[in-house]
């Protein structure tokens, strides 16, 4: 093709074919494509905080003693990072941005079953977004308590605590909203001939995310109102020395954060279920084992947050149950990994920036998955707990698992939506700058937690110097990455070549309709006729 | 067996399988990439989804996996607990940002000092937030709860030092919160065990006290229980009820040989009258040893200021050479004129026996400008404490 023809525009789709434009057009939008893009941008510029901080706090670990801030700062810097990443990034992440933009679509729908509660979750994320920032920069300033709000230190501490918890709990309210807008939307709105077994697994795997955040969120609402309450009203909950529990703080927390665990991987891993296939060319190995696996770590991994606490002082039979159902959840795990690897066998399998990230997606979830058997046993676990390796292992689940399955996810659809592609050649040179990077970052800090280096820690022993120096120079190296693969995609989504309908062969409905899609995707109503990864009648791109 | 020697083994075990699976996983991934990449496989040679026997296979493989390193991970979690039953006891005690370590002969160090080869079982108790006691080297952790009870047990191998990390987040100073085990030969470790009784600290009155259960009513460093401290107690001015007339009466020899011995007789103003008679109970010779005590140590010794700040871990934040730490250094400091921010707007302040009082009670009141405002309150000193600390900055050149 050559440069005259790419700079043409291409179809207006649903950027033009309502006729509104501006801001507005977008902030009050209730189309399901239109909310996943704002979603996507604000996730993105929320994701590129949460990796300025945390190479901040790399640079800081560079050598011992103080580098570039102080204890206080640093502690500071730490508990944003987490607060940033978890609840503003990864948890809204893949469903909020990707599940709107591509499930209605997928199943054969024209929008949500609620659009303006659609909208009106993305606004309760923006306000709770918004107090999060306030109150880093108001009050006693920025929380230093860590994101997990451990009492009784979160009671006691000068710092702003109050104020961002309120943000995480408006943030839960969109997070359970959209799991309700989800749930019913995949029950009531699929088209005809799309049965339960024809299901892509990206929206198998929200349904099963969606049920998650609808009963897990509503407890980490209620315990952060009672962190506030101990805060401002002095209740007591959680000091002993009224009669309340510091431990019991722990348990409603982790109630919710572990299960958090799967809101945010769960739709990774349908991202991965719907690549692997299209680009091996080959229907997924063991489509039903992994429809199942999904319900089935949703459902047991709401059963294990006691790993969390085994060096707490909880009981040993509470630790010896939350031990035996923790390895449990393992089992469709590697259920999972063992579908995804069978499913390249004697397919026909084309590298590119979808599939790598893909596939380093499995690679790194593996380590992840892998180290997390040396968490859930309870000996091992007593050494490791609280250290760098426990930082290691999920940032190789959370970023090596959902980061990279979220890059997976843009390189995949985003041309869909957007008309243009960007250049293969950079988004393969920054995916392996990502790929060194991210081992050399993460692979180190794991073996330092093995050494026994306690995590948030603002100095350490000398011996502890040359890993955290390599551990920071591997963290240059996955910022390269990033900058190439966001630019390469930024520059290519607004001015790239442009793409037809399907441009990687994919059999799901998405890749059926115009690019990018009208405002309400399909002319007339579509029927379904085959499964998702039925690729005979595919035309080849 | 150590804990160390519980714990490896199951490390080995799991770090062995995981490499095993994963070398596994990704040899498969690379071969299927390289031979059925579309360079050489154009179109897929198979459209097989699924296979039964397979996924019963990689279901049941990884179930019985699992199940093994579960169990081996919890019958060795067990050695963790289950405390050797001649474990010498210990207390640790963690406050933002330093350990403390009480032994059971009344001796404190800032070390844990412990004798090579025999079972140590540390009890762990927090003053104020969560901390954790992690020793790496014996692969031991556990939190430091305020108002729970927890414990560990080690034994320390060889002779030599040991860290000591604070593995559960406590603030500012959480990473500068290190102690070391000092693991030393048995009879050098009782050596330095008994070695504060020869320093003056132990008194014969004072096994006296212990083994009449008198220090169960009566505190020795000025702290409030059901009857007087016994901190300052010679000659102290005092009201007390005789038979139920209010009356001063200064503490000496005839009116500590009557509570003794008659104890309902003068009952000390706002305190009960429930102790019970020691007539009888102790003899003559034992009454004059007690009161001896009182004269000279208890009542006449003044609290040392130095050991105070440092096992109520002030000096983990401020430094005694000047260098700067979290907080402002006590060196000279008395005296000086500072810059403090007191609700919300900057002052000076001259530090006085008035405003060091102030910043030990009420640390937050007055911060010292570009220190963090993160001092824990101190909310079980003794007013002689408080002194006694002041005493000591101010004395600090």
């Amino acid at each position: 093709m050559s440069s005259a023809e790419s700079r043409q525009p291409v179809a207006e789709g649903f950027w033009g074919d309502t006729g509104k434009t501006g801001l507005g057009s977008w902030i009050f939008s209730t189309d399901h494509k239109r909310i996943g893009l704002l979603y996507l941008y604000s996730v993105t510029g929320f994701f590129l905080v949460g990796v300025i901080l945390g190479l901040l706090i790399r640079i800081e670990l560079m050598a011992p003693g103080k580098t570039i801030v102080d204890a206080q700062t640093y502690n500071a810097l730490f508990t944003v990072h987490g607060v940033v990443m978890i609840f503003l990034f990864i948890i809204p992440g893949i469903p909020a941005s990707f599940g709107n933009l591509v499930m209605p679509i997928q199943i054969g729908a024209r929008d949500v079953a609620f659009p303006r509660l659609n909208l009106f979750s993305w606004w309760l994320y923006a306000i709770g977004a918004l107090v999060v920032l306030t109150s880093l920069f108001t009050g006693g300033g920025a929380p230093d308590t860590g994101w997990t709000f451990y009492v009784p230190f979160s009671a006691r501490t000068g710092t702003n605590v109050s104020l961002a918890v309120f943000g995480v709990f408006i943030l839960g309210f969109s997070s359970i909203l959209t799991g309700v807008n989800f749930v019913t939307t995949i029950h009531r709105l699929r088209a005809d001939g799309m049965n339960w077994g024809r299901l892509p697994l990206f929206t198998w795997s929200l349904y099963a995310t969606a049920w998650v955040q609808i009963l897990a969120t509503p407890i980490i609402a209620i315990t952060l109102v009672l962190v506030i309450a101990e805060r401002v009203l002095g209740a007591g909950l959680f000091d002993p020395g009224r009669g309340g529990d510091p431990i019991m703080f722990q348990h409603l927390f982790w109630i919710y954060s572990h299960p958090a665990v799967y809101i945010m991987i769960l739709p990774a891993m349908g991202v991965i279920s719907d690549i692997i296939p299209v680009f091996s060319r080959k229907p997924i190995f063991g489509y039903k084992m992994i429809a199942a696996s999904s319900i089935g770590i949703a459902a047991a991994g709401s059963l294990v947050w006691g790993h969390h606490m085994y060096t707490s002082g909880m009981s040993d039979t509470a630790i010896m149950v939350f031990s035996f159902l923790t390895f449990i959840v393992a089992i469709p795990s590697a259920i999972k990994v063992f579908n995804w690897v069978s499913t390249l066998y004697k397919g026909s399998i084309s590298l590119e920036a979808p599939m790598l990230f893909a596939l380093s997606f499995v690679l790194l979830f593996s380590i992840g998955g892998l180290s997390g058997l040396i968490l859930g046993a309870a000996a091992t676990d007593i050494h490791v707990h609280d250290t760098h390796f426990v930082v290691g292992h999920f940032h190789y689940v959370m970023f090596g698992g959902t980061g990279f399955a979220f890059f997976a996810a843009a390189h995949y659809w985003l041309p869909k939506f957007f008309g243009r592609r960007y250049k293969e050649k950079p988004a393969i040179v920054g995916w392996a700058f990502m790929f060194v990077g991210f081992n050399v970052l993460y692979w180190t800090m794991q073996v330092l937690g093995m050494h026994g280096m306690p995590r948030r820690y603002y100095d350490y022993l000398p011996e502890f110097a040359p890993l955290n120096f390599v551990a920071t120079v591997g963290s240059w190296i996955l910022a390269t990455g990033l900058v190439i693969v966001l630019v390469n995609l930024v520059k290519g989504l607004k001015s790239g070549e442009p793409v037809g309908e399907n441009p990687w062969g994919g059999a799901t409905l998405e890749w059926q309709i115009a690019t990018p899609p009208p405002t309400e995707n399909f002319e007339g109503d579509p029927v379904v006729t085959h499964g998702p990864y039925d690729f005979k009648g595919v035309v080849k791109p | 067996m150590t804990t160390t020697e519980a714990i490896d083994p199951v490390f080995m075990f799991i770090l062995g399988s995981c490499l095993v699976l994963l070398i596994g996983i990704t040899a498969a991934m690379v071969l299927f990439v390289v031979r059925y990449h579309r360079s050489r496989a154009p179109e897929p040679t198979s459209q097989v989804d699924g296979s039964l026997w397979l996924e019963v296979v990689w279901t049941a493989f990884p179930t019985l996996l699992v199940l093994g390193m579960f169990y081996y991970g919890w019958s060795s979690y067990l050695t963790l607990r289950d405390v050797p039953p001649n474990a010498l006891q210990v207390t640790a005690v963690g406050r933002m940002w330093s350990w403390n370590f009480l032994y059971q002969n009344g001796k404190n160090s800032p070390k844990l000092y412990v004798p090579v080869g025999k079972p140590v079982q540390v009890a762990l108790e927090s003053k104020d937030v969560l901390h954790g006691f992690y020793v790496p080297a014996f692969r031991v952790k556990r939190d430091v709860v305020p108002g729970m009870k927890n414990h560990v047990w080690f034994v320390a191998p060889k002779p030599g030092s040991y860290d000591i990390f604070c593995s559960q987040y406590c603030g500012t100073s959480h990473s500068a919160m290190i102690a070391t085990i000092e693991a030393v030969p048995a009879e050098q470790f009782e050596a330095w065990l008994k070695e504060t009784k020869a320093t003056g600290a132990q008194h014969p009155a004072l096994a006296l006290l212990e083994k009449h259960g008198c220090l169960g009513c009566h505190s020795l460093d000025g702290s409030q229980k059901v009857g007087p401290t016994f901190q300052g107690i010679w000659g102290r001015k005092t009201d007390v009820k005789t038979a139920g007339k209010e009356h001063e009466i200064v503490v000496d020899e005839a009116y500590l040989k009557r509570s003794i011995v008659e104890p309902n007789a003068d009952v000390v103003e706002h305190f009960p009258p429930v102790m019970p008679a020691f007539a009888g109970v102790l003899t003559e010779e034992e009454i004059r040893l007690i009161i001896d005590y009182f004269k000279t140590s208890a009542g006449g010794a003044k609290l040392d200021g130095a050991k105070l700040a440092r096992e109520k871990g002030c000096l983990a934040c401020h430094s005694l050479d000047g260098s700067k730490g979290v907080g402002p250094s006590f060196k000279a400091i008395f005296g000086t004129k500072v810059k403090v921010v007191r609700n919300g707007k900057p002052e000076m302040a001259t530090v006085d026996e008035t405003y060091l009082k102030e910043s030990i009670l009420k640390p937050s009141a007055a911060v010292v400008d570009g220190f963090p405002p993160v001092m824990p309150v101190e909310d079980d000193l003794s007013p002689d404490e408080v002194s006694a600390l002041v005493q000591f900055i101010k004395e600090l050149k």
